[in-house]
Protein backbone atom coordinates (compact mmCIF):
# COMPACT_ATOMS: atom_id res chain seq x y z
CA UNK A 1 0.00 0.00 0.00
CA UNK A 2 0.88 3.63 -0.53
CA UNK A 3 -0.17 6.60 -0.54
CA UNK A 4 -0.69 8.67 -4.00
CA UNK A 5 1.50 11.65 -2.64
CA UNK A 6 5.08 9.07 -2.62
CA UNK A 7 4.39 8.84 -6.91
CA UNK A 8 7.07 10.55 -8.85
CA UNK A 9 6.94 11.92 -11.90
CA UNK A 10 9.51 12.51 -13.98
CA UNK A 11 9.74 13.24 -18.17
CA UNK A 12 12.10 14.26 -20.84
CA UNK A 13 12.03 17.52 -21.99
CA UNK A 14 14.08 16.46 -24.65
CA UNK A 15 12.48 14.61 -27.58
CA UNK A 16 12.69 11.22 -28.58
CA UNK A 17 14.37 10.15 -31.64
CA UNK A 18 11.89 8.23 -32.51
CA UNK A 19 8.53 7.29 -31.41
CA UNK A 20 9.35 3.37 -30.02
CA UNK A 21 12.70 4.98 -28.56
CA UNK A 22 13.08 6.24 -24.85
CA UNK A 23 14.99 9.13 -23.97
CA UNK A 24 17.55 8.97 -21.29
CA UNK A 25 17.85 10.45 -17.96
CA UNK A 26 19.97 13.51 -18.81
CA UNK A 27 17.33 14.98 -20.70
CA UNK A 28 14.77 14.41 -18.10
CA UNK A 29 13.22 16.82 -15.54
CA UNK A 30 11.55 15.84 -12.21
CA UNK A 31 7.97 17.81 -12.01
CA UNK A 32 5.53 17.88 -9.29
CA UNK A 33 1.69 17.45 -10.89
CA UNK A 34 -1.87 18.78 -9.23
CA UNK A 35 -3.39 15.52 -11.18
CA UNK A 36 -3.66 13.07 -8.07
CA UNK A 37 -3.73 9.87 -10.31
CA UNK A 38 -1.04 8.12 -11.76
CA UNK A 39 -1.03 7.21 -15.41
CA UNK A 40 -3.33 4.32 -16.07
CA UNK A 41 -2.25 1.44 -18.24
CA UNK A 42 -5.33 -0.53 -19.81
CA UNK A 43 -4.87 -3.64 -21.55
CA UNK A 44 -8.01 -5.17 -22.95
CA UNK A 45 -9.06 -8.60 -23.67
CA UNK A 46 -11.68 -9.74 -26.35
CA UNK A 47 -13.98 -12.71 -26.34
CA UNK A 48 -15.86 -15.18 -28.87
CA UNK A 49 -18.92 -14.51 -27.35
CA UNK A 50 -20.11 -13.58 -31.04
CA UNK A 51 -19.19 -16.01 -32.92
CA UNK A 52 -21.32 -18.83 -34.29
CA UNK A 53 -20.80 -22.90 -33.82
CA UNK A 54 -20.26 -23.21 -29.98
CA UNK A 55 -23.76 -24.21 -29.91
CA UNK A 56 -24.53 -20.95 -27.25
CA UNK A 57 -24.00 -17.39 -26.76
CA UNK A 58 -21.57 -17.43 -24.14
CA UNK A 59 -18.11 -17.00 -24.33
CA UNK A 60 -15.66 -19.44 -24.11
CA UNK A 61 -12.04 -17.62 -24.48
CA UNK A 62 -10.35 -14.92 -24.13
CA UNK A 63 -7.71 -13.06 -26.70
CA UNK A 64 -5.55 -10.28 -26.18
CA UNK A 65 -6.84 -7.08 -28.37
CA UNK A 66 -4.89 -4.02 -27.17
CA UNK A 67 -3.44 -1.15 -24.81
CA UNK A 68 -6.16 1.59 -24.23
CA UNK A 69 -4.70 3.99 -22.86
CA UNK A 70 -6.75 6.88 -21.53
CA UNK A 71 -5.46 10.51 -21.90
CA UNK A 72 -3.58 11.80 -19.55
CA UNK A 73 -3.16 15.22 -17.66
CA UNK A 74 -0.56 16.80 -16.51
CA UNK A 75 -1.98 19.40 -14.76
CA UNK A 76 0.31 22.38 -13.51
CA UNK A 77 0.97 26.23 -12.27
CA UNK A 78 2.00 28.02 -15.25
CA UNK A 79 5.72 28.75 -15.39
CA UNK A 80 8.33 29.61 -17.93
CA UNK A 81 9.68 25.99 -18.39
CA UNK A 82 6.29 24.23 -17.98
CA UNK A 83 5.02 26.68 -20.65
CA UNK A 84 8.01 25.70 -23.23
CA UNK A 85 7.57 22.07 -22.43
CA UNK A 86 3.74 22.29 -23.66
CA UNK A 87 3.94 24.79 -26.53
CA UNK A 88 6.76 23.06 -28.37
CA UNK A 89 5.18 19.40 -28.41
CA UNK A 90 2.25 20.52 -28.64
CA UNK A 91 2.42 22.98 -31.58
CA UNK A 92 5.45 20.91 -33.00
CA UNK A 93 7.89 23.86 -35.29
CA UNK A 94 10.06 25.09 -32.75
CA UNK A 95 12.72 27.30 -32.96
CA UNK A 96 15.10 27.72 -30.20
CA UNK A 97 17.85 30.44 -29.79
CA UNK A 98 20.40 31.71 -27.00
CA UNK A 99 23.56 30.78 -26.11
CA UNK A 100 23.26 30.84 -22.46
CA UNK A 101 20.32 31.61 -20.82
CA UNK A 102 17.65 32.85 -20.95
CA UNK A 103 16.81 30.71 -23.93
CA UNK A 104 13.86 31.87 -26.39
CA UNK A 105 11.87 29.37 -27.66
CA UNK A 106 8.87 30.60 -30.52
CA UNK A 107 6.89 27.76 -31.58
CA UNK A 108 4.00 28.38 -34.50
CA UNK A 109 1.44 24.78 -34.97
CA UNK A 110 3.53 23.10 -37.90
CA UNK A 111 2.62 22.78 -41.19
CA UNK A 112 1.84 18.90 -42.48
CA UNK A 113 3.06 19.83 -45.68
CA UNK A 114 6.65 20.94 -44.47
CA UNK A 115 7.05 19.52 -41.03
CA UNK A 116 9.91 16.55 -41.33
CA UNK A 117 7.90 14.20 -39.22
CA UNK A 118 4.68 14.34 -41.37
CA UNK A 119 1.65 14.90 -39.18
CA UNK A 120 3.47 13.58 -36.41
CA UNK A 121 4.28 15.75 -33.48
CA UNK A 122 8.08 15.91 -31.75
CA UNK A 123 7.56 12.92 -28.65
CA UNK A 124 8.61 12.32 -25.10
CA UNK A 125 8.94 9.64 -22.42
CA UNK A 126 7.20 9.83 -19.02
CA UNK A 127 8.47 7.95 -16.00
CA UNK A 128 6.29 7.36 -12.98
CA UNK A 129 7.65 5.49 -9.78
CA UNK A 130 6.39 4.64 -6.56
CA UNK A 131 9.06 3.63 -4.33
CA UNK A 132 11.28 2.90 -6.84
CA UNK A 133 14.02 -0.52 -6.39
CA UNK A 134 13.69 -3.54 -5.12
CA UNK A 135 10.10 -3.54 -4.14
CA UNK A 136 8.84 -1.13 -6.21
CA UNK A 137 5.17 -0.39 -5.88
CA UNK A 138 4.95 1.57 -9.70
CA UNK A 139 8.26 1.97 -11.57
CA UNK A 140 7.77 2.39 -15.27
CA UNK A 141 8.63 4.46 -18.24
CA UNK A 142 5.87 5.20 -21.02
CA UNK A 143 7.35 5.65 -24.14
CA UNK A 144 5.87 7.72 -27.17
CA UNK A 145 4.02 10.10 -25.33
CA UNK A 146 2.42 13.13 -27.09
CA UNK A 147 0.85 16.36 -25.51
CA UNK A 148 -2.98 16.43 -27.37
CA UNK A 149 -4.00 19.37 -25.90
CA UNK A 150 -3.45 22.19 -23.30
CA UNK A 151 -5.69 24.73 -21.12
CA UNK A 152 -4.85 28.03 -19.92
CA UNK A 153 -6.82 29.41 -17.36
CA UNK A 154 -6.22 32.48 -16.14
CA UNK A 155 -8.31 34.42 -13.59
CA UNK A 156 -8.86 37.45 -11.13
CA UNK A 157 -7.51 35.58 -7.71
CA UNK A 158 -4.57 35.92 -5.65
CA UNK A 159 -1.62 32.95 -5.65
CA UNK A 160 -0.45 30.59 -7.96
CA UNK A 161 -4.10 29.01 -8.83
CA UNK A 162 -4.30 31.97 -11.05
CA UNK A 163 -2.58 30.98 -14.27
CA UNK A 164 -2.84 27.43 -15.07
CA UNK A 165 -1.15 25.23 -17.41
CA UNK A 166 -2.79 21.68 -18.28
CA UNK A 167 -1.69 19.31 -20.84
CA UNK A 168 -3.51 16.45 -21.85
CA UNK A 169 -0.87 13.60 -22.91
CA UNK A 170 -1.35 10.18 -24.62
CA UNK A 171 0.91 7.17 -24.84
CA UNK A 172 0.81 4.65 -27.76
CA UNK A 173 1.24 1.77 -24.58
CA UNK A 174 4.93 0.54 -24.86
CA UNK A 175 6.18 0.87 -21.70
CA UNK A 176 9.20 -1.13 -19.91
CA UNK A 177 9.23 -1.76 -16.12
CA UNK A 178 11.04 -1.26 -14.41
CA UNK A 179 12.11 1.84 -15.59
CA UNK A 180 16.04 1.65 -14.59
CA UNK A 181 15.48 5.28 -14.32
CA UNK A 182 17.15 7.21 -11.51
CA UNK A 183 14.49 10.45 -11.27
CA UNK A 184 16.46 13.04 -10.76
CA UNK A 185 15.87 15.96 -7.98
CA UNK A 186 13.20 18.11 -8.62
CA UNK A 187 13.42 20.75 -11.48
CA UNK A 188 13.37 24.66 -10.23
CA UNK A 189 10.22 26.21 -11.87
CA UNK A 190 10.20 29.87 -12.39
CA UNK A 191 6.29 29.95 -11.81
CA UNK A 192 4.00 33.21 -13.13
CA UNK A 193 0.55 34.04 -11.70
CA UNK A 194 -1.72 36.67 -12.91
CA UNK A 195 -0.14 39.13 -11.29
CA UNK A 196 2.85 39.17 -13.82
CA UNK A 197 0.82 39.49 -16.95
CA UNK A 198 1.90 42.79 -18.30
CA UNK A 199 0.26 42.71 -21.57
CA UNK A 200 -3.38 41.64 -22.46
CA UNK A 201 -4.72 43.34 -25.54
CA UNK A 202 -7.50 41.11 -27.05
CA UNK A 203 -8.96 42.41 -30.37
CA UNK A 204 -8.00 46.06 -29.77
CA UNK A 205 -8.91 46.56 -26.49
CA UNK A 206 -6.22 46.70 -23.75
CA UNK A 207 -7.50 45.23 -20.42
CA UNK A 208 -4.49 46.25 -18.39
CA UNK A 209 -4.60 49.73 -18.39
CA UNK A 210 -6.62 52.78 -19.89
CA UNK A 211 -10.41 52.66 -20.05
CA UNK A 212 -11.16 48.96 -19.77
CA UNK A 213 -8.43 48.19 -17.14
CA UNK A 214 -11.17 46.66 -14.68
CA UNK A 215 -12.72 45.21 -16.60
CA UNK A 216 -11.11 41.73 -17.13
CA UNK A 217 -12.90 39.06 -15.20
CA UNK A 218 -11.26 35.52 -17.04
CA UNK A 219 -9.82 34.04 -20.00
CA UNK A 220 -9.18 30.62 -21.31
CA UNK A 221 -6.88 29.33 -24.00
CA UNK A 222 -7.05 26.14 -25.42
CA UNK A 223 -5.67 24.37 -28.03
CA UNK A 224 -6.48 20.63 -29.22
CA UNK A 225 -4.46 18.37 -31.84
CA UNK A 226 -7.28 15.82 -31.95
CA UNK A 227 -5.20 13.33 -32.65
CA UNK A 228 -6.20 10.44 -34.62
CA UNK A 229 -6.06 6.43 -33.45
CA UNK A 230 -2.68 5.10 -34.42
CA UNK A 231 -3.07 1.51 -34.43
CA UNK A 232 -2.38 0.10 -37.57
CA UNK A 233 -0.35 -2.80 -39.35
CA UNK A 234 2.63 -3.08 -38.07
CA UNK A 235 2.21 -0.80 -35.15
CA UNK A 236 3.29 -3.22 -32.42
CA UNK A 237 2.69 -4.62 -29.88
CA UNK A 238 3.58 -5.14 -26.16
CA UNK A 239 2.71 -7.72 -23.80
CA UNK A 240 1.27 -9.56 -27.15
CA UNK A 241 -1.24 -6.65 -27.06
CA UNK A 242 -1.29 -4.25 -30.22
CA UNK A 243 -0.08 -0.60 -29.52
CA UNK A 244 -0.16 2.56 -31.46
CA UNK A 245 2.74 3.47 -33.13
CA UNK A 246 1.94 7.23 -34.50
CA UNK A 247 0.17 10.22 -33.36
CA UNK A 248 -1.05 12.25 -36.09
CA UNK A 249 -2.70 15.57 -35.77
CA UNK A 250 -6.59 15.98 -37.56
CA UNK A 251 -8.53 19.14 -37.55
CA UNK A 252 -6.80 20.75 -34.86
CA UNK A 253 -8.57 23.93 -33.05
CA UNK A 254 -7.43 26.69 -30.97
CA UNK A 255 -10.01 28.25 -28.57
CA UNK A 256 -10.63 31.63 -26.22
CA UNK A 257 -13.09 32.43 -23.76
CA UNK A 258 -12.96 35.86 -22.20
CA UNK A 259 -15.29 36.95 -19.18
CA UNK A 260 -15.27 40.46 -18.60
CA UNK A 261 -17.26 43.30 -16.62
CA UNK A 262 -19.59 45.50 -18.30
CA UNK A 263 -19.57 49.34 -18.62
CA UNK A 264 -20.63 51.98 -20.31
CA UNK A 265 -18.54 52.29 -23.17
CA UNK A 266 -17.92 48.54 -23.79
CA UNK A 267 -16.63 47.71 -27.29
CA UNK A 268 -17.22 44.04 -27.47
CA UNK A 269 -20.47 43.90 -28.74
CA UNK A 270 -19.72 46.42 -31.08
CA UNK A 271 -16.53 44.51 -32.65
CA UNK A 272 -18.72 41.64 -32.72
CA UNK A 273 -20.83 43.13 -34.65
CA UNK A 274 -18.82 44.99 -37.10
CA UNK A 275 -16.86 41.61 -37.49
CA UNK A 276 -13.63 43.54 -36.05
CA UNK A 277 -10.34 41.42 -36.31
CA UNK A 278 -7.07 42.01 -34.76
CA UNK A 279 -4.27 40.51 -32.86
CA UNK A 280 -4.92 39.35 -29.38
CA UNK A 281 -1.79 39.11 -26.87
CA UNK A 282 -1.70 37.96 -23.42
CA UNK A 283 2.18 38.28 -21.60
CA UNK A 284 3.45 36.87 -18.04
CA UNK A 285 6.96 38.35 -17.32
CA UNK A 286 8.21 37.15 -14.04
CA UNK A 287 11.75 38.93 -14.95
CA UNK A 288 13.76 39.58 -17.37
CA UNK A 289 15.03 35.52 -17.91
CA UNK A 290 11.49 33.89 -17.69
CA UNK A 291 8.32 35.47 -19.56
CA UNK A 292 5.63 33.64 -21.89
CA UNK A 293 3.62 35.40 -24.79
CA UNK A 294 0.93 33.71 -26.62
CA UNK A 295 -0.22 35.84 -29.69
CA UNK A 296 -3.34 34.69 -31.60
CA UNK A 297 -2.80 36.07 -35.25
CA UNK A 298 -6.02 37.01 -35.87
CA UNK A 299 -9.22 36.85 -33.98
CA UNK A 300 -12.74 38.12 -34.05
CA UNK A 301 -15.87 37.26 -31.63
CA UNK A 302 -17.80 34.40 -32.47
CA UNK A 303 -20.14 35.10 -28.90
CA UNK A 304 -20.82 37.25 -27.00
CA UNK A 305 -23.19 36.70 -24.13
CA UNK A 306 -24.38 38.82 -21.48
CA UNK A 307 -24.21 37.17 -18.07
CA UNK A 308 -23.29 38.21 -14.50
CA UNK A 309 -20.05 36.96 -12.41
CA UNK A 310 -20.56 37.01 -8.90
CA UNK A 311 -22.76 39.37 -8.66
CA UNK A 312 -21.34 41.83 -11.24
CA UNK A 313 -22.49 42.21 -15.30
CA UNK A 314 -20.44 40.65 -17.62
CA UNK A 315 -19.50 39.85 -21.21
CA UNK A 316 -19.24 36.03 -22.06
CA UNK A 317 -17.39 36.27 -25.23
CA UNK A 318 -16.23 33.57 -27.61
CA UNK A 319 -13.53 34.54 -29.60
CA UNK A 320 -13.43 32.96 -33.16
CA UNK A 321 -9.11 32.65 -33.86
CA UNK A 322 -8.56 33.42 -38.28
CA UNK A 323 -5.90 31.68 -39.71
CA UNK A 324 -3.77 35.28 -40.91
CA UNK A 325 -1.99 34.76 -44.16
CA UNK A 326 1.14 35.93 -43.39
CA UNK A 327 1.31 35.21 -40.00
CA UNK A 328 -0.27 31.83 -39.74
CA UNK A 329 -2.80 31.50 -36.80
CA UNK A 330 -0.77 31.27 -33.06
CA UNK A 331 2.75 32.37 -31.84
CA UNK A 332 3.75 31.35 -28.49
CA UNK A 333 7.25 33.21 -27.32
CA UNK A 334 9.07 31.80 -23.85
CA UNK A 335 12.00 32.75 -22.37
CA UNK A 336 13.12 30.18 -19.80
CA UNK A 337 16.27 29.23 -18.36
CA UNK A 338 15.93 25.89 -19.63
CA UNK A 339 17.52 24.66 -22.67
CA UNK A 340 17.33 21.60 -24.64
CA UNK A 341 13.44 21.79 -24.30
CA UNK A 342 12.04 19.36 -27.44
CA UNK A 343 15.57 19.31 -29.07
CA UNK B 1 22.01 39.44 -31.12
CA UNK B 2 20.51 35.86 -30.84
CA UNK B 3 19.95 34.21 -34.33
CA UNK B 4 19.02 31.19 -35.78
CA UNK B 5 19.38 29.19 -38.94
CA UNK B 6 16.51 28.35 -40.60
CA UNK B 7 15.66 26.29 -44.08
CA UNK B 8 12.55 27.03 -46.34
CA UNK B 9 10.58 24.45 -47.84
CA UNK B 10 12.21 24.83 -51.10
CA UNK B 11 15.21 24.26 -49.16
CA UNK B 12 17.23 27.72 -48.70
CA UNK B 13 19.27 28.20 -45.89
CA UNK B 14 19.10 31.39 -44.19
CA UNK B 15 20.12 33.02 -40.82
CA UNK B 16 17.29 35.15 -39.23
CA UNK B 17 17.22 37.21 -36.36
CA UNK B 18 15.91 35.69 -33.42
CA UNK B 19 12.80 36.89 -32.44
CA UNK B 20 9.02 35.78 -32.91
CA UNK B 21 8.42 39.23 -34.95
CA UNK B 22 11.45 37.96 -37.73
CA UNK B 23 10.71 34.33 -37.03
CA UNK B 24 6.95 34.10 -37.16
CA UNK B 25 6.17 34.56 -40.97
CA UNK B 26 9.05 31.99 -41.59
CA UNK B 27 7.72 29.62 -39.35
CA UNK B 28 3.89 29.85 -40.39
CA UNK B 29 5.39 29.42 -43.98
CA UNK B 30 6.60 26.15 -43.01
CA UNK B 31 10.30 27.03 -42.20
CA UNK B 32 12.04 24.95 -39.57
CA UNK B 33 15.29 25.44 -37.76
CA UNK B 34 18.59 23.56 -38.98
CA UNK B 35 21.89 23.51 -37.64
CA UNK B 36 24.34 26.65 -38.48
CA UNK B 37 26.34 25.17 -41.27
CA UNK B 38 30.19 24.23 -40.99
CA UNK B 39 32.29 26.98 -40.85
CA UNK B 40 34.10 27.40 -44.39
CA UNK B 41 37.89 27.04 -43.04
CA UNK B 42 40.38 29.06 -45.46
CA UNK B 43 42.07 26.80 -47.78
CA UNK B 44 45.46 26.13 -47.09
CA UNK B 45 48.49 27.07 -48.90
CA UNK B 46 50.14 24.71 -51.32
CA UNK B 47 53.21 22.99 -50.25
CA UNK B 48 56.29 25.17 -51.60
CA UNK B 49 57.96 22.67 -54.46
CA UNK B 50 61.44 21.48 -53.56
CA UNK B 51 64.04 23.43 -55.79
Amino acid sequence: MANIQELLNCWSYGKQTAIGAAQTVGNMWRQTNLNTKPWAKVPVNEDDAAEIGKGHEFATQLFKSHYNMPAYEISKYLSSEWAAFVMAFSLGNVTLTGSTAPYTYVCVPALGATNTTGLELPYFSFVQQIRPGGSSILDEILIGCAVKSWKLAVKNSPGRASAMLSAECVTTGQYTSPSTITVPAASLLHEMNAGTISALTINGTNYLSGGSAAQFVSLDMSYDNNFRPGFFPGSGSQDGYQIQGRFEWGDRTLGMQLVVRVQHGSGEYAALIALTTGASTITFTRDSGNSLELQIQKQGFKVAELTNTDGIVTLSITGEQLYDPTNGLLTATILTPQTGICQ
Amino acid sequence: MNTAWMRSPKGEVREVEGTAAALTPLMAAGWHQVPPPPEETPAAPAPQEKK
